[in-house]
């Protein structure tokens, strides 16, 4: 009998990360290096935005995809696991992003780039993953 | 919830992967309601019950 692996929903999910949020996190990282080595740029008009809107859109495309997965997964239990680890994800931004705030008024921390809070949500959600599906193997 | 899904799986001698199999469900998902980690929904449920030839009520029990 063939043994499933992954759910078909699991490996869209995969296409899509692989296709669709893998480039984009390129081109966010393409961006940064570029801004990073010309730091005197200062968009101005429209730019700002398209500039903004584009660093954006690794999150917003991973929170559709991760959305899409999870309408799309049948199997409840995975389901259930990916939720808990979407918590966990959330919960470790909202109190990292809130200690690190803190302590910049504070004045014992220097600003945190906008751009490094959804590295801190991607680490704590795969962390929390990882430990739900170890725990359940 | 208490289940008997372990014994009437051992008696027909289906891993926890070929009952996954059967039931389109992952192995770590019969894995998690055999040991009680889960409780499935009701389609899940009526689907083993099927699959066992039995009531959901024969496969399942409520601990209280």
């Amino acid at each position: 009998m063939e043994r499933r692996v992954g759910s078909p929903a699991r490996y869209r999910f995969d296409d899509r990360f692989l296709f669709i949020i893998v480039p984009l996190f390129l081109l966010d990282a393409v961006l940064g290096g570029w801004a990073f080595h010309y730091r005197h740029f200062h968009p101005t008009g429209i730019l700002v935005y398209v500039c903004a809107a584009l660093q954006s859109m690794p999150i917003i495309a991973f929170i559709v995809v991760l959305g899409l997965y999870l309408a799309e997964e049948t199997d409840e239990f995975m389901r259930a696991l990916w939720v808990q680890s979407l918590l966990w994800g959330t919960g470790a931004t909202l109190a990292v992003t809130t200690f690190c705030g803190a302590m910049e008024k504070y004045g014992q921390a220097t600003h945190m780039g906008g751009g490094m809070i959804p590295f801190v949500f991607y680490i704590a959600m795969i962390a929390s993953l990882a430990v739900n599906t170890w725990r359940n193997r | 919830m208490k289940n008997r899904l372990r014994v009437l799986r051992a008696e027909r001698e289906w891993s926890q992967a070929d009952l996954a199999e059967r039931l389109e469900v992952s192995r770590q998902s019969v894995n998690a309601i055999e040991t009680g980690k889960f409780d499935p929904s009701l389609p899940l449920a009526f689907k083993l019950a099927r699959l066992f030839g039995m009531t959901i009520e024969e496969i399942f029990s409520d601990e209280a």
